[in-house]
């Protein structure tokens, strides 16, 4: 599902080249649940970001369902958004004058699904996570985990076939932040969605099937997790 | 989606209520200042558009130096009589023409006399011919077009004179007496039709059209020329410049053979290229294209900058607040952006918010139109009107186009702004990146302090130079003097001089109030000095107090004064040169022959017109010789302030000679307010554009404070945890405003003085450029931007920093 071969990302600053990501090859298939790790400043965000096509890099190729994605214009990159990619962020970006239910319902408006349609996927994803009763409250009405749990319920909501995700439980208590990984190795499991997250906790990265240990911008470890960690 | 954007969009106007408030009451009153203009614009374009048969009437120009302000050669709207005439016999296309009384400034009225009542004094009663409604599509409300003026002596009032003199419509066949002057002995005309009042205003506007018959015949005399209005319907709506070349050859034959019925020789006059000249214009053109003057477009051209600018105001602190606030609507646009909305879907989102912004201020303007417009019509003496307006789908479809372009302008830099953030940025949490407009403020901030502090360098100059006319030596003593509209007959003058308390009576030709230029050439010592000549009778100098500089004034004592002598003003005695008292010059008169006159007295410059006109070197005579005819001025000095009292003694003289003509008079404080009234108006004006436009430069100074003191919350409570003072803090924000305002400033005070330059160039009597108002605009402008600032700075400054710290 994605290839990346010989991606490199630097800043020039004063005529030096400060090097982000070098020579990151590396293929990710339907279905698989990839956990990147390494210290901070790494460069995971930055290799997250690329994967996302929220930035480009500066060198190498970069395919996505076998389209080069590099030279994609805006607006095929934006029915990608529409149609293949959900995000979810550490800070869960919730959009704050929309309620709950309208966060959700966004990009299924960009989407153009018709009403009926869009009701019952969404009354389905409240269900599912257990939030029916907040659907009319606003992101800053609600606790940091249900607004996380909201942010997966929009990344969801139109049906991605990957989940982007940053830090997800970066700001949260550790009892929530085994209510997302396990959310998460359920979606990847039971719906086949292929899910890459960033983390810095082992055990997060327990839940996934393969860890990328990333240190100076260098891919120094490719490696597949037996799941330890049981549903 | 639209759905759910203009819900996000009422959520967050909800959310910066103050600031919501703040733009759209900024933006409506921007916009109440424009449209008033444009309703102002719309009425005066409406001119003669009340029927659609108009577009067939047109109006005669003749080219003549006859009757016009400067001697010289002009398209007049009053023509030769004999016009009408010509046009009915060489013109096929000619359906009616008709000869009509000219507007003339002067004119105050006839008296009108219904049976036994009071007569009133009614002005606009034009004297035409029996073709007249067969020209002007007027409708009848009693008789018709077809038979009102079909016979002599007949009268057809507008409804709204009618009603004022039976109270009913319903007159015709009734009599009214009109007396033109107060000596007429007055005509008795039949009422015979009674017109609507046409929803939009008129060129040829009246209040009744009388046949008296003078209107009927051409002098037959050929030397004798009447002058009057002619207005002709064709059967076709034409093309006027076909029209006038057909005309001009027409009127060339015409004007030959008049000449030569005059025993004078077209080619002497007509030579070197001179041309005598006629034309047509379409009568709805008539009104934007005056002989001599301004039109009213120019005339409103710096109103319509100013409030062009007021607007321009209102809509920067739109843009400005908006793109401060897209701070905070940063994450919403990246958030969006990676669930997949375009770019376009963005810029239309916030295009939508500035749009339901704009169209509540537009409601807000309609609602402050209705409030306003009684003060703005009775002040700018016109009769505005917002709903009952016979072009209100035109004013609709200006405003829906004014709404189109406010939202543009104000919400598509913000739209663009946002729609452009880079989500990366946004989402690393990094907003102050994806920040950008903030040149663009600054930029507009210094623009809007331009504009008010220029507006208020231009108020105060303005009020010291309005002191300076209000305070001004007039050359004569304007109180306790009284100005009554009739021509100097002994009876009338006899009497009053009876009555206690009534100092003086007299006449001169010219008087502030109805200024009357009658210009002469003399020779004095071979060289030929042209001159204002005035005629007045022995007491009309002292009467008007005027102050004797070098020799004396007309006296009983010296016969000759009604001979030959004469006082100059310091500005003609300027002319002649030094010791001009008892020298003598030569005047040719009409006959040709010369009479020498001898300078008496040379008095000071006394102010006949406002002061934006040079007083006239001018000469005043006694004697008969050369002088003029009597204009209407009869003059009358108290030396009591009983002012009440003595005006009822007049009247009740008055009264025995006339009773047919009421008493028409003035006082001269009255006329000499009258004279700075048009300034008055202007700088009051000024005055309530430059409160606007400062107040809202204000509001738009405490909104972006605001909004820059709470985007450095934090790093305000940083500085307080690292040990800065509040005032530290307060002056960190104020320096950055700071230097913005000065920057104005120092923009302001050329341009401020270029403008205003103008403005005082416009007065012949005017002050040096004062300094003051330039270092009063400049200290105002920075002690309440100051203040503005510092009252946000100091909110921001006294919070407590743990707050902050733990919000973040
Ligand atoms: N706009 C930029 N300009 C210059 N350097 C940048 C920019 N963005 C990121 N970097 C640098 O790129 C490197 C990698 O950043 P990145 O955000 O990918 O790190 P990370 O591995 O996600 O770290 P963390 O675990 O702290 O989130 C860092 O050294 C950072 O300083
Ligand atoms: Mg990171």
């Amino acid at each position: 599902m994605i290839d990346l071969k010989n991606i490199e990302k630097y800043y020039a600053s004063k005529g030096i080249k400060h090097y982000v990501l070098r020579h990151v090859t590396t293929t990710i298939k339907q279905g698989e649940f990839v956990s990147i790790m390494g210290p901070s400043g790494a460069g995971k965000s930055t290799l997250l970001n690329i994967l996302g096509m929220l930035e480009e890099p500066t060198y190498g190729t970069y395919e996505f369902m076998g389209e080069d994605v590099t030279s994609l214009n805006e607006r095929k990159r934006i029915e990608l958004y529409r149609n293949h990619i959900g995000f979810v962020f550490q800070a869960y970006h919730l959009i704050d004058e929309m309620t709950v239910y309208e966060n959700i319902e966004a990009p299924l408006l960009y989407k153009k699904i018709g009403g009926s349609e869009r009701k019952s996927r969404i009354a389905d994803l409240l269900d599912r996570f257990n939030i029916v009763a907040k659907k009319d409250l606003f992101p800053n009405q609600l606790s940091g985990g249900q607004q996380q749990l909201v942010g997966i319920a929009r990344a969801l909501a139109a049906q991605p076939s990957i989940i982007l995700a940053d830090e997800p439980t970066g700001n949260l208590q550790s009892a929530q932040a085994e209510e997302i990984m396990q959310l998460f190795q359920k979606l990847n499991k039971e719906e086949g969605i292929t899910i890459i997250q960033v983390t810095h906790s082992e055990k997060n990265a327990g839940y996934g099937n393969r860890i990328l240990h990333i240190a100076d911008g260098v891919v120094k470890d490719d490696v597949a997790v037996s799941n330890n960690v049981k549903i | 989606m639209f759905k759910l954007n203009l819900k996000i969009a009422w959520r967050n106007l909800w959310k910066n209520k103050v600031y919501a408030a703040i733009n759209i009451g900024g933006l409506a009153l921007g916009l109440t200042a424009f449209v008033l203009m444009l309703l102002y614009i719309n009425h005066e374009e409406s001119y003669d558009s009340w029927s659609p048969d108009l577009k067939n009437v047109y109006q005669i120009r003749e080219k003549h130096d006859f009757f016009t302000p400067d001697n010289k050669e002009h398209w007049n709207e009053i023509s030769n009589s004999r016009i009408a005439n010509l046009l009915r016999a060489k013109l096929p296309q000619v359906v009616a023409v008709t000869k009509v009384d000219n507007d003339f400034d002067f004119d105050n009225g006839y008296s009108l006399k219904v049976d036994n009542a009071d007569p009133v004094i009614i002005n606009k009663i034009k004297d035409s011919d029996s073709s007249f409604f067969h020209v002007f599509p007027y409708q009848f409300l009693q008789g018709s077009a077809d038979k009102a003026l079909e016979n002599k002596e007949t009268i057809v009032l507008k409804e709204s004179l009618a009603m004022q003199l039976f109270g009913t419509t319903k007159v015709l066949g009734k009599t009214v007496k009109v007396v033109r002057w107060e000596t007429d002995k007055g005509t008795a005309l039949t009422i015979t039709g009674v017109v609507y009042e046409p929803n939009t205003p008129q060129s040829v506007n009246f209040n009744a059209i009388t046949r008296t018959g003078n209107k009927d015949k051409d002098p037959e005399n050929p030397t004798n020329n009447n002058y009057c209005q002619v207005y002709t319907r064709l059967n076709k709506s034409s093309d006027t410049l076909v029209l006038n070349q057909t005309l001009q050859k027409i009127y060339i034959d015409f004007k030959k053979s008049l000449l030569s019925g005059q025993k004078k020789n077209y080619n002497d006059i007509y030579k070197d290229g001179k041309l005598p000249g006629l034309k047509v214009i379409p009568v709805s053109e008539v009104h934007a294209n005056p002989p001599y003057n301004m039109n009213w477009f120019e005339k409103l051209k710096p109103v319509m900058a100013i409030s062009a600018f007021l607007l321009l105001v209102s809509v920067i602190n739109f843009i400005n607040l908006a793109t401060a606030q897209s701070v905070q609507r940063a994450k919403e646009v990246g958030v969006k952006k990676v669930l997949g909305s375009y770019k376009t879907q963005l810029t239309w989102q916030f295009l939508v918010e500035a749009a339901l912004q704009s169209i509540i201020s537009l409601f807000l303007c309609i609602i402050l139109i209705e409030i306003v417009l009684p003060a703005f019509n009775n002040h700018f003496k016109v009769d505005l009107s917002f709903w009952h307006n016979a072009q209100l789908p035109v004013m609709i479809s200006q405003l829906v186009g004014l709404f189109v372009f406010v939202t543009l302008l104000a919400g598509f830099y913000p739209a663009w702004i946002l729609s452009n953030y880079n989500p990366v940025s946004v989402l690393k949490g990094n907003y102050e990146n994806g920040l950008r407009g903030i040149a663009l403020r600054n930029v507009l901030v210094v623009f809007q302090f331009i504009i008010s502090v220029t507006f208020i360098i231009s108020i105060g100059v303005m009020e010291l130079q309005s002191r300076f006319m209000s305070n001004k030596d007039l050359g004569f003593e304007r109180g306790n003097l009284i100005n009554i509209n009739t021509n100097y007959e002994d009876d009338f003058v006899e009497r009053l001089k009876k009555i206690p308390g009534i100092q003086y009576v007299a006449t001169t030709t010219q008087v502030m109030g109805n200024a009357f230029n009658v210009p002469e050439e003399v020779n004095y010592k071979g060289n030929a000095i042209n001159l204002n000549t005035v005629t007045v009778t022995m007491d009309a100098l002292p009467a008007l107090g005027v102050k004797v500089v070098q020799g004396r004034i007309f006296s009983k004592e010296y016969k000759q004064d009604t001979v030959n002598t004469v006082v100059l003003n310091e500005a003609a005695a300027s002319l002649f040169g030094k010791n001009v008292i008892g020298q003598t010059y030569g005047k040719v008169d009409w006959e040709g022959k010369t009479n020498r006159f001898q300078i008496v007295g040379v008095i000071k410059n006394y102010h006949n017109e406002g002061f934006d006109k040079t007083v006239l070197p001018t000469v005043y005579k006694v004697t008969s010789l050369g002088g003029t005819s009597n204009t209407n001025n009869l003059l009358v000095r108290f030396n009591t302030s009983k002012y009440k009292e003595l005006i009822g003694k007049i009247e009740k003289e008055w009264k025995v000679l006339y009773p047919n003509f009421p008493m028409v008079y003035s006082s001269l404080d009255d006329a000499f307010s009258k004279s700075l009234e048009d300034n008055n108006r202007f700088i009051n004006m000024i005055i309530l554009f430059s409160l606007v436009s400062v107040s809202l430069s204000l509001l738009g100074l405490f909104a972006l404070s605001t909004f820059v003191a709470r985007r450095r919350t934090k790093e305000i409570a940083v500085r307080k945890v690292l040990g800065a003072s509040n005032i530290q803090i307060v002056n960190l924000l104020n320096r950055s405003f700071l230097v913005l305002v000065i920057v104005a400033n120092l923009i302001s005070w050329p341009v401020a003085y270029i403008i205003i330059k103008k403005w005082l160039d416009g007065f012949a009597y005017r002050i040096d450029m004062p300094i003051s108002p330039f270092l009063t605009a400049t200290l105002i402008s920075i002690i309440i931007a100051v203040l503005t600032v510092s009252i946000q700075a100091r909110k921001a400054a006294v919070t407590d920093p743990v707050n902050a710290l733990k919000y973040e």
